[in-house]
């Protein structure tokens, strides 16, 4: 089965800055894929080169088998919501859901009413009268209505109150259900991902640290806590991600799927958000004068 | 896609509209009257034979009406601002151009479909407005004789229309290039603005080959009939040209031919207040002849076609630097 995205040195550079750096990613259909990184990482970048609004620098790209283009049979594979979550401010929802209707061969309008209706969202209201969550709701009922196989959502999430996001999340996970969708959410928010997301890419400073199934990647890593000593030995064996060390205490994070013979430490397994920090911290700044964070290539 | 346009712009269309039919309802009222009011002026004047000084005697038209008709010069302009500008850079700059270009519809399409109906409204609404004008000021333009007046020429026949296109089209590529609606109009108001004047000022007297003639100051200009354009008069000497330029010092007008005294042989400069034909005969005798360069008045429509054609081709330019923008850069 070919996957919903492939990638292969995806990069994209704006005059000076390289907003995404030989990315190779890949993720197959039928997942949920959580975009996770600081801010500046590039997930905005890399959502828009999935959608085809931007154009890559250099490297290939394959979206739902096909490159990404202005063509409308790509397109209509392509479910994508910006940052910003842009709809006209003007116009009230039906004023879109027609719209939407004009623009598209397949449109589920009926669906969409269905929806706003039972969330309360107002048809006839200005979409720029209504509620950040109201609004967040009514672009993604629109970008469900195309039937996408794809879905590209810029951290929709970020700007709703935790009842809005848990609404959204939920209206996400029965589209879901219904099959035959690929999701990509950005979102800053780990335990939101962690409940909606069954794949991972972490993105730090442009480039990707992690690519993969959650669960495998959980399995593949472990944190060791042990002693202030040398850990040169367990650095042989396996790949430091990251090392905080304190006068008394070493905490390894570690990929490998090896056991760790040294005794002094003792392992356990890792969460997401764990997991996340341990690769972002790679990329944080200069580290508390105490502690010495050490960062490994994976 | 045109309904989304429709949806997008309708409200703008029924102010346009509102705004057209209060202005030719004006304009047909006053236009029927001032046409009568020549009418009868006509037949007055031939009733006494006095026909050949109505255009200094009678005065036609209201004059807020007439100023209001002159103020139509501003109508390409205003269509430029208000409708080409903001149409591609509104939607960069809320962001809604990502919610259009990820629908089931080429960005190619997108923009014919806009920037289509943009232009065809411009061409329409610049054209009713011209039609307009033109119509309402046929006993002007038949009582003043001044065609190729700049005031009457720019707001009459083709040339509003090649003139909305152009600031349609203007608008929408410095809409493209700057994605900011305010800078986008301030941009069109500015280029509309310089590349008409330098059109009309510097341009337009060469589009076709002016006639020339010379002329002995016995006889009077050897002028055409009509409403002709004098582009240039003036005096040539023994040493060729003497350029009559404004500036330099007092001029004297023979038969509305202007001429700089001070390059007059002194000879005849102490014949200039003498009625008789001594002053033009010593000009003759001394070598001077006048000259008249003109557009004769058959050549309006000529004119009107090639400025039209100017505007609509820079137009057309402009619409490629957009479509290249919108299909080429990134969302």
């Amino acid at each position: 089965m070919t996957p919903a995205i492939e990638t292969r040195g995806l990069s994209k550079r704006y005059r000076k800055v390289t907003a995404l750096n030989e990315a190779t990613i890949v993720v197959p259909e039928g997942r949920i894929s959580a975009l996770i990184g600081p801010n500046g990482a590039g997930k905005t970048t890399l959502l828009r080169l999935l959608a085809g609004l931007a154009r890559p620098t250099s490297g290939e790209l394959a979206v739902l088998g096909s490159r990404p283009s202005q063509d409308p049979a790509f397109l209509a594979g392509i479910g994508f919501l910006a940052q910003e979550i842009p709809l006209y401010r003007r116009f009230s929802a039906e004023d879109h859901i027609r719209i939407g209707a004009h623009l598209n061969s397949r449109w589920d309008q009926d669906s969409v009413r269905q929806r706003l209706e039972s969330l309360g969202i107002p048809l006839g209201q200005r979409v720029g009268t209504l509620s950040g969550g109201q609004r967040a709701q009514l672009a993604l009922a629109l970008t469900l209505a195309k039937r996408p196989r794809l879905l590209l959502l810029d951290e929709p999430v970020a700007a709703l109150d935790p009842l809005a996001r848990r609404q959204f999340l939920a209206h996400l996970a029965e589209a879901v259900a219904g099959g035959g969708l690929t999701v990509v959410l950005s979102s800053h928010l780990i335990a939101d991902l962690e409940r909606t997301c069954d794949h991972l890419i972490l993105l730090a400073a442009s480039r990707v640290q992690l690519c993969g199934d959650i669960d495998t990647l959980l399995a593949e890593h472990q944190v060791l806590v042990g002693p202030a000593k040398d850990t040169r030995a367990i650095e042989r064996d396996h790949t430091l991600v990251q090392a905080v060390r304190t006068p008394r205490q070493t905490t390894l994070l570690i990929r490998g799927n090896g056991p760790v013979i040294d005794p002094a430490f003792e392992a356990s397994d890792v969460g997401l958000e764990e997991l996340v920090l341990g690769y972002m911290g790679q990329q944080a700044g200069p580290a508390p004068a105490h502690l010495t964070a050490i960062g490994g290539d994976q | 896609m045109t309904w989304v346009v429709w949806r997008q712009y309708r409200n703008q269309g029924y102010l346009a509209a509102a705004v057209l039919a209060a202005f030719a309802m004006l304009m047909l009222i006053t236009g029927r009257q001032m046409a009568s009011d020549y009418r009868s002026a006509l037949s007055q004047c031939a009733a006494s034979h006095n026909c050949g000084n109505l255009a200094n005697t009678l005065t036609l038209g209201i004059p807020w009406v007439s100023l209001l008709v002159t103020l139509t010069v501003a109508v390409p302009c205003l269509l430029g601002v208000f409708w080409g500008g903001p149409l591609l850079a509104r939607e960069f700059e809320t962001g809604t151009s990502q919610f259009a270009w990820t629908q089931g519809i080429s960005r190619r399409r997108w923009l014919t479909i806009k920037v289509g109906w943009a232009v065809l409204a411009a061409a329409a609404w610049g054209g009713a407005v011209s039609a307009l004008v033109t119509w309402w000021s046929s006993p002007q333009n038949a009582l003043e004789q001044q065609n190729f007046q700049p005031s009457q020429f720019d707001i009459q026949g083709i040339v509003p229309i090649g003139y909305a296109v152009f600031a349609v089209a203007l608008g929408i590529a410095a809409g493209a290039l700057l994605r900011r609606t305010l800078p986008a109009m301030a941009i069109t108001l500015v280029v509309f603005t310089v590349v008409r004047l330098v059109i009309s000022e510097d341009l337009r007297s060469h589009y076709l080959t002016a006639v020339t003639k010379t002329f002995s100051f016995l006889h009077p200009p050897p002028l055409p009939l009509g409403s002709y354009w004098l582009v240039s008069s003036g005096l040539v000497g023994p040493g060729g040209l003497i350029p009559s330029s404004r500036s330099a010092g007092a001029q004297l007008g023979v038969d509305g031919v202007p001429i700089n005294i001070g390059a007059l042989p002194s000879a005849c400069r102490t014949l200039i207040f003498q009625k008789t034909l001594e002053f033009p005969s010593c000009l003759a005798a001394h070598g001077y002849h006048g000259l008249v360069s003109y557009q004769p008045a058959d050549r309006y429509w000529a004119f009107q076609g090639i400025e039209a054609g100017i505007f609509v081709a820079l137009a057309a330019a402009f619409i490629a630097v957009a479509a290249i923008v919108v299909l080429r850069r990134d969302a």
